[in-house]
C-alpha cells in the first residue's frame, strides 16, 4: 500500500478554506439552534398548555425526521413552495439550526425543571415577575448544569455539519470528496479530513467538560 | 406552480421497500451494536492497560468525526487499500456498527460506573466473585439506568441509516432521491419521504420519553 | 399595643387537593412587632408565610397589608412582595452570583436601582450581618449560618416594612445558629416588623413580643411568651412543648 501526500500538499488552501466553512456553518447553526432552543424550551416549560403542544409537534418531529432529509427537504423543496431560490449555505444552516433546535430546547427544559421550584420563589419573593426570575436565576443556572450535554450538542453540530455537503455546501466533507475524485486518492483525503474533524471536535468536548467542572457549583442550588 | 401528488401513489411500493430497508438496518446495526458497545465497555473496564487504551481510542475516534466521513472512509478506504471487497450493504452495516458501538460504550460504562462501590463490595462480602457479582448485582441495576440511552441511541440509528444513500444503499432515503431523479416531482417526493420518516420516527420518539419517564433514576 | 395592624390574616383557608393545610387562620401583625409561630410539622406554618406575599392563592378568607388586600394580581402582588422580606429555610440563595449579586439582584432588577447605589446598600448591609469580606466569595463557599445571614442581607436590601423568617435555623449546624439568631435579635431591637417561624423556643422567648401556636392549620393558642411557655392554656400546646424538652419553667 502506498501513500501519496501530494494531493493534500497541492490542494490545501482549498481544504482549509473548506474548514473555515465547516467552523462557520457549525458555528452559526449552533447559534441559531440555541436561540430557538432556548426560546422553546423556556415556553414549554412556563407556557400556557396549548404552546407546550405546539412546540412539542416540533421538536418531536425534528427528533423523528433524520437530518439529511431536513437538509434536502430544506433546499431542494422547500424553494418550490415559496417560488424563490435559497442558496446552499443558508439552507444548509437553516435546516442544522432547526434540527438543532429541538435537542437544544429538551436539554434546556430539562435543566430549568431541574432546577428547585423555591428558587423561583426566592425570586418571587423579592418582588420579581416570573420573566424576570426566569432570566435572572432560573435559566442561568439551568444552562450551567446542562453545560456537558450543551456542549456535546455543539459537537454534534460541528458533526452534522458534514451532512450539508449533500446539499453542496461546500464544506469540509464536500470539497474532500471534489479532491479525492480529482486525484483518486480517497484514502490519504478521507484520513486527513477524519483527522481535521477529530482535532476540532474533540478538544471541544474535553474542554466543555473541564469548564463545567469549574462552573458546577454555581449551578447546584 | 401546480403539484402532482399522484407520483407519490404510485411510487408508494417502492418508498415502502426503501422503509422496510431502513428499518431492516437499524436492527441488524442495533443487534451488532450491543454486544459490539457492552465488548468495549468491559474492555475499558478491564484494567488492561493496551486494551483499555485501545478501546478508548476507537471509541473516542467514532464518537469525535462525522459518520457521513465513516462511512465514505469504509467505503473507499477498505476496497482500495486493504483489499476488502464488501458489498454496499455489508459496507453500509460496518459503518454504522462501529459508530453506534462505541456510543453504546459510552452508555454500558457509565452505567456501569454508576452502580456504587459499596454494592460490589456488598456482593463481594457475601463471598461472591467478582464475575457473579457483575452478573447479578451491577449488571441488572446498571440495566435500568442503561435503558433510556439505548433507546435514544436507537431513535438516532434509525435517523442515521439515512446516511447510508451516499453509498446506494437502497433505503428510504435513497429510493426517494432516486424517485425524484427519474420524474422531476421534487416537492412530492422528497415531501412523502419526510412523511414517511416521520410516521415511523414519531412514535419511536414518544416511546423513548416513556422509557426515559419510566426508568428515571431516582437519586 | 397601640402601634397600626400592618399584616392581617381574617380567617384564611387554604387547601391543597383534599388536605387542608390552612383551617381558618386569623392573626394580626403591629407595626414594630416580633411574633413568633410554633407548632408541630406539617401544621401549616409554612404555608401561612408563602399565602402572605402570594406565592400561594388562598381558598378562602383575606389577608391585608398596611391596609391593602394581598390578591393574586400580579402587580399589586410584586409591589406586595417588595415590601416583604423573606427568609427560607434552606437559604435559597442564587448559586449561580457572587454574595454581593445575591444582595444587589433584588434592588437591580425590581427597584431599577443604579449598580453603585445597590452595591453601595449590599456593602452596608453585609458589613451588618459580619460578612463585609465575602462579598466576592460565592454562597457555596460559605457556611449554613454565613449563607442564611446573606440571605437576610438580601431581603434587607429591598428596605422591606416586615420580614418573615420560615425557620430560619434548623438547616444549620449547632454552632452556626447563634450567629443568624443574633442577627434576626439585632433587626428586631432595631423596631422591624417581624414574622418568624421557628423551633428556638429561646429565642421565641426572648425575642417575641407575642407567640402564636399553630395545629392542624389553625391557631389554637396565642399570647405573650410568658403566658405560653409559663402557663400554656390549651393541652396541645403542653404536649407540644414538653415534647420539645421546654417544661415551663424560665431561667
Ligand atoms: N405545594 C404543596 N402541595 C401539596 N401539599 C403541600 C404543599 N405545601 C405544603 N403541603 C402540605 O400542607 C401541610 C402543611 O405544610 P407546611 O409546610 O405549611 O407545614 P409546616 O408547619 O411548615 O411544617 P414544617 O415544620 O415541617 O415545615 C403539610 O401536610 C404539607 O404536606
Ligand atoms: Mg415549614
Amino acid at each position: 500500500m502506498d501513500i501519496n501526500l501530494t494531493p493534500i500538499l497541492t490542494s490545501w488552501p482549498f481544504l482549509l478554506k473548506a474548514l473555515g466553512m465547516t467552523i462557520f456553518v457549525s458555528v452559526m447553526s449552533t447559534a441559531l439552534g440555541f436561540v430557538i432552543g432556548t426560546l422553546v424550551g423556556a415556553l414549554r416549560t412556563y407556557g400556557g398548555r396549548m404552546t407546550n403542544v405546539v412546540l412539542g409537534f416540533y421538536v418531536d418531529s425534528m427528533r423523528a425526521i433524520p437530518l439529511l432529509v431536513i437538509l434536502v427537504w430544506t433546499f431542494f423543496a422547500f424553494p418550490l413552495l415559496i417560488g424563490a431560490s435559497i442558496n446552499a449555505v443558508t439552507a444548509g444552516i437553516a435546516g442544522l439550526g432547526l434540527h438543532l433546535g429541538a435537542y437544544v430546547s429538551e436539554t434546556i427544559r430539562a435543566g430549568l425543571t431541574s432546577v428547585r421550584r423555591n428558587q423561583m420563589q426566592a425570586g418571587l419573593a423579592l418582588g420579581m415577575s416570573r420573566f424576570q426570575a426566569i432570566r435572572t436565576i432560573i435559566l442561568p443556572q439551568a444552562i450551567i448544569r446542562m453545560l456537558p450535554a450543551l456542549g456535546s450538542l455543539f459537537v454534534i453540530a460541528i458533526k452534522d455539519s458534514a451532512i450539508a455537503s449533500v446539499i453542496a455546501v461546500p464544506e469540509l466533507l464536500r470539497q474532500t470528496q471534489i479532491v479525492a475524485g480529482k486525484t483518486f486518492r480517497p484514502f490519504e483525503l478521507y484520513t486527513a479530513a477524519m483527522l481535521a474533524y477529530f482535532i476540532l471536535c474533540y478538544p471541544v468536548a474535553r474542554g466543555v467538560d473541564r469548564l463545567y467542572r469549574r462552573l458546577s457549583h454555581l449551578g447546584s442550588s | 406552480m401546480t403539484f402532482d401528488w399522484n407520483i407519490v401513489w404510485s411510487s408508494l411500493p417502492r418508498l415502502l421497500d426503501g422503509a422496510w430497508m431502513t428499518i431492516w438496518l437499524s436492527v441488524v446495526t442495533m443487534l451488532l451494536a450491543i454486544p459490539g458497545g457492552l465488548a468495549l465497555a468491559l474492555l475499558r473496564l478491564s484494567g488492561i492497560k493496551p486494551l483499555a487504551m485501545a478501546a478508548t481510542a476507537f471509541v473516542e475516534f467514532f464518537r469525535a468525526t462525522p459518520l457521513i466521513l465513516q462511512i465514505y472512509w469504509v467505503y473507499y478506504v477498505l476496497p482500495a487499500y486493504f483489499d476488502i471487497q464488501l458489498s454496499q450493504i455489508a459496507t453500509a452495516i460496518v459503518g454504522l456498527a462501529c459508530n453506534i458501538s462505541a456510543f453504546n460504550s459510552e452508555t454500558f460504562r457509565s452505567g456501569i460506573v454508576s452502580i456504587r462501590q459499596g454494592q460490589w463490595n456488598a456482593g463481594l462480602a457475601l463471598g461472591m466473585s467478582r464475575f457473579s457479582v457483575f452478573c447479578r448485582i451491577v449488571a441488572p441495576q446498571a440495566l435500568m439506568r442503561v435503558l433510556p440511552a439505548l433507546a435514544s441511541t436507537w431513535v438516532s440509528l434509525f435517523k442515521d441509516t439515512s446516511l447510508v444513500s451516499i453509498i446506494a444503499v437502497s433505503e428510504l432515503s435513497y429510493v426517494a432521491l432516486q424517485i425524484r431523479a427519474e420524474t422531476y416531482r421534487i416537492l412530492e417526493v422528497l415531501t412523502a419521504m419526510a412523511a414517511l420518516y416521520w410516521l415511523m420516527g414519531y412514535p419511536q420518539a414518544k416511546l423513548v420519553d416513556w422509557i426515559h419517564h419510566r426508568f428515571k433514576v431516582a437519586e | 399595643m397601640t402601634a397600626a395592624p400592618i399584616l392581617v390574616f381574617e380567617n384564611v383557608v387554604k387547601r391543597y387537593g383534599a388536605l387542608t393545610a390552612l383551617a381558618g387562620v386569623s392573626l394580626t401583625l403591629h407595626r414594630g412587632e416580633v411574633v413568633c409561630l410554633i407548632g408541630p410539622s406539617g401544621s401549616g406554618k409554612s404555608t401561612l408565610l408563602r399565602c402572605a406575599n402570594a406565592l400561594d392563592p388562598l381558598d378562602q378568607g383575606r389577608i391585608s397589608f398596611d391596609g391593602h388586600e394581598v390578591r393574586s394580581s400580579e402587580t399589586s402582588v410584586r409591589l406586595v412582595r417588595q415590601r416583604m422580606g423573606m427568609v427560607f429555610q434552606n437559604f435559597e440563595l442564587f448559586p449561580h452570583l457572587t454574595v454581593l449579586r445575591n444582595v444587589t439582584i433584588g434592588p437591580t432588577t425590581v427597584l431599577k436601582l443604579g449598580q453603585a447605589e445597590a452595591d453601595a446598600r449590599a456593602r452596608k448591609l453585609l458589613a451588618k450581618v459580619g460578612l463585609a469580606d465575602k462579598e466576592t466569595s460565592h454562597p457555596s463557599a460559605l457556611s449554613g449560618g454565613q449563607q442564611q445571614r446573606v440571605a437576610i442581607a438580601r431581603a434587607l436590601a429591598m428596605e422591606p416594612a416586615l420580614m418573615l423568617f420560615d425557620e430560619p435555623t434548623s438547616a444549620l449546624d449547632p454552632e452556626t445558629i447563634g450567629e443568624v439568631l443574633s442577627v434576626m435579635k439585632t433587626l428586631a431591637d432595631e423596631g422591624m416588623t417581624m414574622l418568624v417561624v421557628t423551633h428556638e423556643m429561646d429565642f421565641a422567648r426572648r425575642v417575641a413580643n407575642r407567640v402564636a401556636v399553630f395545629d392542624k392549620g389553625r391557631v389554637i393558642e396565642e399570647g405573650t411568651p410568658q403566658e405560653i411557655f409559663t402557663a400554656p392554656k390549651v393541652p396541645r400546646t403542653r404536649d407540644f412543648l414538653s415534647h420539645l424538652g421546654w417544661h415551663g419553667e424560665s431561667k
